[in-house]
């Protein structure tokens, strides 16, 4: 059927509209990522310091093989960084869930409210902050922490961040303190999310808990619940601020994430070609990491 | 009295010498005082900036005194131009701990950008600054401005702070704050007699307690010192020395002690690192370094300058090897009657034994993008901070300064306790500096990396270590230029 008139000029009106009201936040993009990600993706490609005082000479591949042929490079840092990001947001999503379901079933606790708002604090801290009181919570020599285990123990105190075999440990301590809360949140909002009826409907056909959940809860609240571990493992994946101030990355190599090398290489060393390749292969894998989220997700909401 | 003492009358005009006196003296008077105005008008009026108002930017270390003095004291560079120029500035302050400090100049510079005009600069970063062409080349300012040229105290001192690069004759700094490493002594403990009692019983010699008595001393009879001291079950050890990762705090200690037993780190004309740094001997000084740990408080591995503060004002150590700039913090009413500062240990024996430190301290640079106004200020502050009051009132609130006549002038070593042994550290050949290369921070990063993989346990040996830290810095200076050998096939194997 052909439109009239009046339609058409409608639809071209609202087709400007719609454009005006896009164009500046269109145009911000543009301006503040896509082409600095162009620029970064030229760059990848050149050998270029700000410290030579010389213009970018084209590289060609040399910056990606410098970066996989550095026996400590990309692979130790990987490493670090996925078992950074595996277990810490698995123990924030467990821990996060069970103080979830804890407020959540306690609504007329007293003092509820009180104990939400104190919950949350960590997670609206500065992780620069966080990182530098922790620092002086794990210190030997004076720190609270190493008061309390010598007063349980008088064998001696524990160097957190000094010592190899435990200095990652306690700084990915130190995260899932700080964004526990994060997926707690997540978990209460996946929560509020189910339907009141429906859970009044499960009460009274006596489903069992597992059942409620899997069943009910699970059902409504997951896609925001995986939105929260999405948000979780990309955060986690960039995780830096925490990190300078308790060990810089230390101590040897052992708390070196992939964003503690691209900090030092970038705004330390200045070498913006070899940093912006390594930026473009973060970049790649924090995509497919995010695609494999949304594929899952998508998967099972074509399959329920 | 008339003027007209010869007694004659008529109807001439008679004037007292009493007027002619009074007449004079207005005069004379009037005259005196109006010549420095005078002057001070012409002064003002052949100024390019009298009459104006600049404000000024300096950029320096967060929480590092003497750096903050710099700021402190420009309110009298305020009143000294007013007075002498006619103009008015104002100064702003932005800072930065050591670490970042680098990273926030280099970040606003390449810009081009005037946000700081002057900027105290760590010595090492001035190859950096200066090849990009982001700071001023002092060579033609110092010929045309006579302050600037002092006599300075010895060569390190202009080797440290001015030149880039080394060997060459291109000024790029002038000396901020002078420093050097000294050692820290608890002198309560040291001249315990029942302490001094133990020791000889327990050691056969007496325990130094005198500056003189540490300026022969050797690392061997520190070490016992160091043992002596360490008495974990009464919250005392024997020292605090730096291990951590941040910036250059295990660098500048471990350094010293390869520089002192002879070792070098690389060589600055052929940029060849492999083969100089990692040595035998390098490792063996990185080993005793570590054996050190067990006189050091729990936690050394993450000492930078701020921790030992900390355990030196508890109390908790008996020596502290620290930068001497650090003095005032280091030295607080508490203790300032218990601290006895000195020349840090020699290493070797008898006449072969020596000292061979890591230099501090900080030289003033200039940013080159600064408009004409501004760079007209800065040089004129520099003409002032070098004059002889301020530099003896720079003195006076703490701070070192680096000039002969300064450093000469017989009460220097008595205006703070550290003085004397900052002054002898200063000496050609007892202090040095490492890297005016551009690539610095790049080559810092490996080696510190390197050096606290060693000392936490996380890399098993010394000679390990060196290798990775050797081989990746010839690739960064070959990748540069400056190294015309790249690395060996051996390095391909490399790693912590």
């Amino acid at each position: 059927m052909a439109s009239s008139p009046g339609q058409s000029a409608f639809k071209d009106n609202r087709r400007v509209i719609i454009f005006a009201l896009l164009a500046p936040v269109l145009a911000f993009f543009i301006v503040f990522n896509t082409i600095p990600t162009l620029w970064l993706l030229g760059l990848s490609f050149h050998k270029f310091s700000l410290l030579s005082g010389m213009p970018p000479e084209f590289f060609g591949f040399r910056n990606f093989q410098d970066i996989f042929r550095n026996r400590n490079g990309i692979w130790g840092d990987l490493g670090r960084t996925f078992t950074f990001v595996g277990v810490g947001v698995l123990v924030q999503t467990t821990l996060g869930i069970l103080l979830g379901f804890l407020f959540w079933g306690s609504k007329d606790m007293p003092g509820r409210r009180l104990a939400l708002t104190l919950l949350f604090t960590p997670m609206v801290l500065t992780p620069v902050a966080t990182g530098t009181f922790f620092r002086f919570i794990y210190d030997p020599t004076f720190g609270v922490l190493n008061a309390l285990v010598g007063w349980m123990s008088p064998t001696g105190t524990i160097d957190f961040l000094g010592n190899p075999q435990i200095a990652f440990w306690a700084v990915l301590a130190v995260d899932c303190w700080m964004w526990t809360p994060f997926m707690t949140l997540m978990t209460l909002a996946a929560l509020g999310s189910v339907p009141k009826a429906e859970l009044e409907a499960a009460e009274i056909d006596r489903l069992s808990w597992p059942k409620r959940v899997s069943l009910v809860i699970w059902h409504h609240g997951k896609f925001i619940l995986m939105l929260g571990i999405l948000l979780r493992t990309i955060d986690s994946f960039k995780t830096l601020d925490l990190i300078i101030p308790m060990t810089k990355g230390g101590p040897g190599q052992t708390t070196r994430l992939v964003a503690v090398e691209l900090n030092k290489q970038s705004f330390e060393s200045f070498n913006m070609g070899w940093s912006s390749a390594y930026s473009v292969l973060l970049l790649l894998i924090s995509i497919a990491m995010t695609s494999m989220f949304i594929f899952i997700l998508n998967r099972r909401r074509k399959g329920r | 009295m008339t003027a007209d003492s010869g007694g004659k009358t008529g109807t001439r005009f008679v004037v007292p010498r009493r007027t002619i006196l009074k007449g004079a003296a207005v005069a004379g008077l009037t005259g005196a005082f109006s010549a420095p105005f005078i002057n001070r008008l012409k002064a003002q009026e052949s100024h390019p900036l009298a009459g104006q108002k600049i404000d000024m930017n300096i950029l320096g270390i967060a929480g590092w005194l003497p750096s903050s003095l710099g700021v402190k004291m420009s309110p009298m560079f305020a009143d000294y131009v007013k007075e002498k120029y006619g103009y008015d500035v104002t100064f702003g302050f932005a800072e930065a701990p050591f670490a970042d400090l680098f990273q926030k100049a280099a970040t606003s510079l390449a810009t081009k950008s005037q946000e700081y005009n002057i900027i105290i600069s760590d010595s090492q970063w001035l190859g950096a600054l200066a090849k990009p062409g982001w700071i001023l080349k002092l060579n033609d300012i110092i010929a045309k401005n006579k302050n600037l040229q002092l006599d300075w105290y010895s060569d390190t001192v202009v080797n440290t702070y001015m030149k880039y690069p080394d060997g060459s004759e291109d000024i790029w700094g002038l000396p901020q704050e002078g420093d050097t490493k000294a050692l820290y002594v608890r002198k309560d403990l040291v001249e315990d007699p029942n302490e001094q009692a133990a020791f000889q019983a327990k050691y056969g010699m007496k325990l130094p307690s005198t500056f003189e008595e540490y300026e022969e001393l050797d690392a061997e009879t520190y070490e016992k010192i160091m043992e002596f001291f360490t008495r974990p079950d009464q919250g005392l050890w024997g020292a605090a020395w730096q291990y951590s990762r941040v910036y250059d705090f295990c660098t500048c200690p471990l350094l010293s002690i390869m520089w002192s037993r002879g070792g070098d780190i690389w060589d600055p004309k052929t940029g060849q690192v492999e083969g100089i740094l990692n040595t035998d001997a390098n490792a063996q000084a990185m080993e005793l370094y570590k054996s050190w740990l067990k006189y050091m408080p729990p936690g050394a591995t993450n000492f930078g300058i701020a921790e030992e503060i900390d355990v030196w004002t508890q109390g908790k150590v008996a020596t502290c090897l620290q930068w001497a700039a650090v003095g005032l913090a280091m030295i607080t009413p508490e203790n300032k009657d218990k601290v006895l500062v000195v020349p840090p240990p020699k290493f070797g024996k008898g006449a072969e034994a020596k000292r061979v430190y890591c230099m501090g301290g900080q030289p003033w640079v200039i940013n080159a993008f600064n408009d004409d106004a501004k760079m007209r200020v800065a040089i004129d502050f520099m003409n002032w901070w070098y004059l002889p009051e301020t530099t003896l009132e720079f003195a006076k609130r703490g701070g070192n300064p680096t000039d002969k006549a300064t450093l000469s002038s017989p009460d220097f070593d008595t205006i703070n306790p550290w003085n004397r042994a900052y002054k002898f550290m200063l000496e050609t050949g007892r202090s040095r500096d490492f890297w005016h290369h551009p690539r610095y921070s790049e080559m810092l990063a490996v080696q510190q990396e390197g050096f606290t993989s060693y000392m936490t346990g996380t890399t098993a040996s010394a000679k390990q270590a060196l290798d990775y830290i050797a081989c990746q810095q010839q690739q960064i200076l070959y990748d540069d230029g400056t190294a015309a050998t790249a690395p060996s096939d051996a390095c391909s194997s490399t790693s912590l």
